[in-house]
């Protein structure tokens, strides 16, 4: 069913969301990753497609989370929450830029008396590499946080880490979001920091 | 081979009609493994001889590729007759079939139902009962506390286990039984299938997951016995022999002795959430859920993990282990109940050593959902949509044996002690990704008596 739901949502939307990675970050898309970049500091990752139905408009129909720590890293989400059955799209961008290392998160195990509290890569259980546009990004299939039940490419590129993700929830399967972020991984464009 | 919906569903209705639908890929995606020479017909019904291989360093019992249950109620009175019929069914399927998986492999269970209402004088003054529990052998249903609300407990008369590497040998033993005898009326039919992976390949759950598109399929190990990627029937892991005899160790008495021999078997469907499993644990954490938090010197990867006699938890390491994670493993759960806590010397003189383990599984995937055939289907809530699951079979000398490594998994221990956990929480692993959908306890009676048992009484 959740592959039936996927081709019928494909065919609905068309692929207004999509743009060729020659030409760049995509004009209705770019103004807001290159606000990150200079925000940042830092050069960010702008894709070119996004999967059905969303865009990847920072400020825009989309946008779920849009957020930058102290440290410069981000995360800038994006959701399309099905509440008529259509399931969920949800993809995340990350960026930590100056370090490379895997990050670490918080666990908490609840019991029947206090929550025990603990650490854990906040990406783990790589299985592989995708190579694309320069792109060795390494596949992670289990991920915390905003990235939990996401399957996530992370890369390194000039001593920062950079990760894309993708809810694997109906309409789409493993298979397909997968598929997805290849897709994703194929378009990204570097967007550098003016001024 | 990835098998179409329509294909799939073809499947299914073929299913309902005795086809064995989806299962037919088995024979077409992993050929039969070798097996050694049987010996005679045991006495027992449940013990079955199926060899073993080495599986990264351990010893691992070659489960057989195909499994079936086939749950019935009874459809005659006179059941003279009808226990004559069965046993000369019985017998000439004995005769057609080596007592292997290369074979065929009956197993007669009878529940709680018919000895209730069918023999009950008979039944009061031989079943046998639990000293240690002070119940009899076969109790009634019951959940436990990380079942759902939702799971049924049933009420069939018989339950009869087919296993085979042959689904041609398992057909017919159902025609012969269900089809051509005319003294029960199906309730159920459940299948599934195990193991093929140990040659390297990639293993049969992997390849029906990926084949009936189900959910989190391609995240299943490639060579891996069942869905949830571990080896499941290390010998270790298993009760040997003729441990699970309700005679075997002492805290069961066989009055007059018309069920030595015999066992007690519990059945169960559980549906398995592989998405949630192989996407919120990394392998790290799947091997202290399935194990024990604590077990770190496991390779990345691994699927065989030594259970050995020397590997196990005590229920003081589980309360210790509990204490500094806030969660504790699967097998160190279970294992204070389910081994041995000192040696004792069997009726028959054999030795079965501290750490041994006792219960008997014969547990196996499936894709149904929850079963291949319902005769109620609404209240079963059959589906044609299949689903990652398990059918789980499990041999113990008693109800109460079986009750309690089934509530210790979910951290209630023998001695009462609980370890406080939420009945689905992640600290419990396994049983956030699990749910049990049906139960029933059985009583497997030996050989001699499999049929109808009490019945010429």
């Amino acid at each position: 069913m959740a592959g039936v739901a996927a081709l019928a949502l494909a065919a609905l939307v068309p692929a207004a969301s999509s743009a060729s990675p020659s030409s760049g970050c995509p004009a209705a898309w770019k103004s807001g990753w290159q606000a990150l970049a200079n925000r940042i500091q830092a050069p960010v990752y702008c894709p070119t497609w996004m999967p059905n139905p969303l865009d990847a408009k920072i400020g825009g129909d989309y946008i779920d989370i849009n957020s930058v720590a102290k440290d410069r890293s981000y995360l800038i989400s994006f959701l399309e929450h099905g509440d008529l059955g259509s399931g969920d799209v949800h993809v995340n961008f990350r960026g930590y830029p100056g370090r490379t290392a895997i990050p670490t998160c918080t666990t908490v195990v609840l019991t029947g008396k206090k929550p025990i509290r603990g650490k854990t890569a906040c990406f783990a259980d790589a299985a592989g590499t995708r190579t694309d546009r320069g792109i060795r990004a390494t596949v992670y299939r289990v991920n915390q946080d905003a990235d939990q039940w996401h399957i996530l490419l992370a890369w390194r590129h000039k001593g920062s880490l950079y990760t894309v993700s993708q809810h694997v929830i109906q309409p789409y399967t493993y298979r397909q979001v997968v598929k997805n972020l290849d897709r994703l991984l194929a378009g990204l464009v570097l967007v550098r920091p003016e001024g | 081979m990835r098998l179409t919906r329509r294909r799939f569903l073809g499947g299914a209705a073929a299913a309902a009609l005795g086809g064995a639908g989806i299962y037919e890929l088995v024979d077409k995606l992993t050929p039969a493994p070798a097996r050694p020479v049987a010996g005679p017909v045991p006495p027992e019904q449940h013990v079955f001889h199926q060899g073993s291989v080495q599986s990264e360093g351990v010893e691992v019992v070659v489960p057989p590729l195909h499994s079936e249950v086939v749950t019935a109620i009874l459809t005659v009175d006179d059941l003279h007759a009808a226990q004559h019929d069965l046993e000369q069914t019985l017998g000439e399927l004995d005769a057609a079939y080596s007592p292997d998986p290369s074979g065929l492999g009956v197993t007669v269970a009878w529940g709680l139902p018919y000895f209730l209402h069918r023999v009950p004088a008979q039944a009061k003054t031989h079943v046998p009962f639990d000293r240690r529990a002070n119940k009899p052998v076969l109790v009634p249903e019951r959940r436990f506390p990380s079942d759902p609300d939702a799971t049924i407990l049933e009420h069939n008369d018989v339950a009869v286990l087919l296993r085979s590497d042959s689904l041609d040998h398992i057909e017919a033993a159902r025609k012969a039984l269900f089809e051509d005898l005319h003294i029960f009326h199906m309730t159920s039919i459940r299948r599934g299938f195990a193991g093929g992976g140990f040659s390297g390949k990639r293993s049969l759950p992997k390849k029906m997951a990926i084949a009936a598109g189900i959910p989190g399929a391609d995240l299943i190990p490639d060579t891996s016995e069942l869905f949830l990627g571990f080896t499941s029937t290390q010998k270790a892991g298993l009760g040997p022999g003729l441990i699970a005899n309700h005679e075997t160790l002492g805290f069961v008495d066989v009055r007059s002795g018309y069920f030595h021999g015999g066992t007690h078997m519990h059945l169960s469907h559980i549906s398995e959430d592989l998405e949630a499993w192989y996407l919120n644990f990394d392998f790290d954490e799947r091997v202290l859920t399935a194990f024990r938090p604590g077990l770190t010197k496991v390779k990345q990867g691994a699927q065989t993990v030594r259970q050995g006699p020397r590997d196990i938890s005590t229920q003081a390491e589980l309360a210790r282990q509990f204490k500094q994670t806030g969660r504790f493993g699967h097998s160190a759960s279970i294992q204070p109940a389910s081994r041995l806590l000192q040696d004792v010397v069997g009726p028959d003189g054999t030795v079965y050593r501290k750490g041994t383990s006792i219960p008997q599984r014969a547990d196996f995937n499936t894709l149904d959902n929850p079963f291949a055939f319902s005769a109620n289907p609404a209240r079963d809530k059959l589906s044609d949509e299949p689903v990652a699951g398990v059918h789980f079979v499990v041999f113990n000398p008693s109800g109460d044996d079986f009750e309690r490594n089934r509530l210790a998994m979910d951290g209630v221990m023998p001695d009462g002690t609980k370890l406080e956990v939420g009945p689905r929480s992640r600290a419990q692993g396994f049983n956030s990704v699990l749910t049990t959908t049906h139960r029933q306890n059985f009583l497997v009676p030996p050989r001699r008596h499999r049929s109808f048992p009490l019945a010429e009484l």
